[in-house]
């Protein structure tokens, strides 16, 4: 099923970014519907937009890297859906935009390329079940630090020294963060999940996550293809600081060399040796 | 200290860290107010910032090329890093 959104683009008026976020704006409105915002008056005048983000789920699409519509959103405390960012896309996308300031054709079979990827990313349509291979319940270790009460797993998980964690079940696994992360960022308010599909070499970036406090890139601890996201994070983000290890899982991976990437990992006891040395530092 | 080493590998061994264009650098200070590890510092003159403390950096993050809007920051191959890791570790293996 296809969802409309409201639709916040980049303004940006000094680089093709920004015209080009306005066209997958206005590319997506033709092929599903659903509303545009402009930024200008939703900065000056926000109210004039509240009936429509409480009927519609709210779309970003951030030109580049400044992110001035995403920084909109967030000072005006509004519940995002879903994330685009241009930069990213051109860096993915077989098509290049002309390098003018108005985009041209290229330009616009980009956009209207964009509009279709996001029109057709349904990630609840992608997800598959495979709970009962990872429902084993989790038996955890603790340690306290100051008034904080850090988790790791007992056994069964590996980690990396970005905080992130897999858990293995043959030749699928599960990735998320630790609870060192989620307590060190507080609450999260957004998560970007990775396309399903993705090959990922271990260490690529597989999903975002946001709190109140920074956002985080999640660092795969092992190589793979993404083969489900966890679609309940997209709607509660902050399921990752209810249970990190477990519910809160972020992507599952089909495997590709876990005996080669288990070089490069902790096991449950080293994990928690480093982040008791990490809390002693920076806590 | 934890952020000496990663994966037992001297941090100062390992090539991980984020250059600037300064051809691009718009000197928006977005990257230095995203890092929490105090990579960049600000000088007087042409170069507002540079990268002064690189083995702050954590190893295989990027996100502060993220918040870069003219794309002035570029890092290292990840696979590149990853065997230069691994090599370090088995000739520490074979010691």
């Amino acid at each position: 099923m296809t969802k409309k959104f409201a639709i916040l683009p980049c303004n940006g008026l000094d680089k093709q970014n920004g015209p080009i976020s306005r066209e997958v704006a206005l590319a997506l409105l033709e092929e599903i519907g659903g509303k545009v915002i402009c930024p200008v008056l939703l900065n000056n005048a926000s109210p004039r937009y509240e009936k429509l983000l409480g009927e519609l789920p709210l779309l970003v699409i951030d030109g580049c890297g400044t992110k001035c519509a995403s920084k909109l959103a967030a000072g005006l405390s509004l519940k995002v859906d879903r994330k685009v960012l241009i930069t990213d896309e051109m860096k993915t996308s077989a098509l290049r935009p002309e390098d003018t300031l108005s985009p041209g054709p290229a330009g616009m079979e980009f956009a209207k390329a964009v509009a279709t990827l996001i029109a057709e990313d349904m990630p609840e349509e992608a997800m598959r079940n495979s709970e009962s291979l990872f429902s084993a319940p989790v038996d955890y270790n603790t340690f306290t630090h100051d008034k904080y009460i850090f988790r790791v797993p007992r056994e069964g998980f590996f980690f990396n020294e970005n905080d992130c964690w897999v858990r293995v079940s043959g030749t699928r696994a599960r990735v998320g963060v630790s609870d060192y992360v989620q307590q060190n960022m507080t609450d999260m308010t957004y998560f970007s999940p990775p396309p399903v599909g993705k090959t990922v070499e271990q260490f690529d970036e597989v999903g975002t996550i946001e709190s109140v406090k920074s956002s985080m890139d999640l660092i795969s601890p092992v190589s793979g293809t993404v083969i489900a996201v966890n679609t309940s994070l997209v709607e509660s983000p902050e399921i990752v600081n209810e249970d990190p290890y477990e519910k809160g899982w972020v992507a599952e991976l089909e495997l590709t060399d876990f005996d080669s990437d288990m070089e490069l990992l902790l096991d449950c006891k080293s994990y928690l040796e480093l982040i008791r040395k990490k809390a002693a530092e920076e806590h | 200290m934890a952020d000496d080493t990663f994966m037992g590998v001297k941090r100062e061994l390992i090539d991980w860290h984020p250059t600037i264009d300064y051809s691009k650098c718009d000197f928006c200070m977005e990257c230095d107010k995203f890092c929490p590890h105090n990579v960049f510092e600000h000088r007087d003159g042409d170069q507002k910032l540079v990268v002064a403390n690189p083995t702050n950096c954590v190893v295989f993050c990027r996100a502060c090329a993220k918040t870069c809007g003219p794309d002035a920051i570029t890092f290292p191959s990840k696979p590149e890093t990853i065997a230069a890791i691994k090599k370090i570790r088995e000739e520490g293996a074979e010691q």
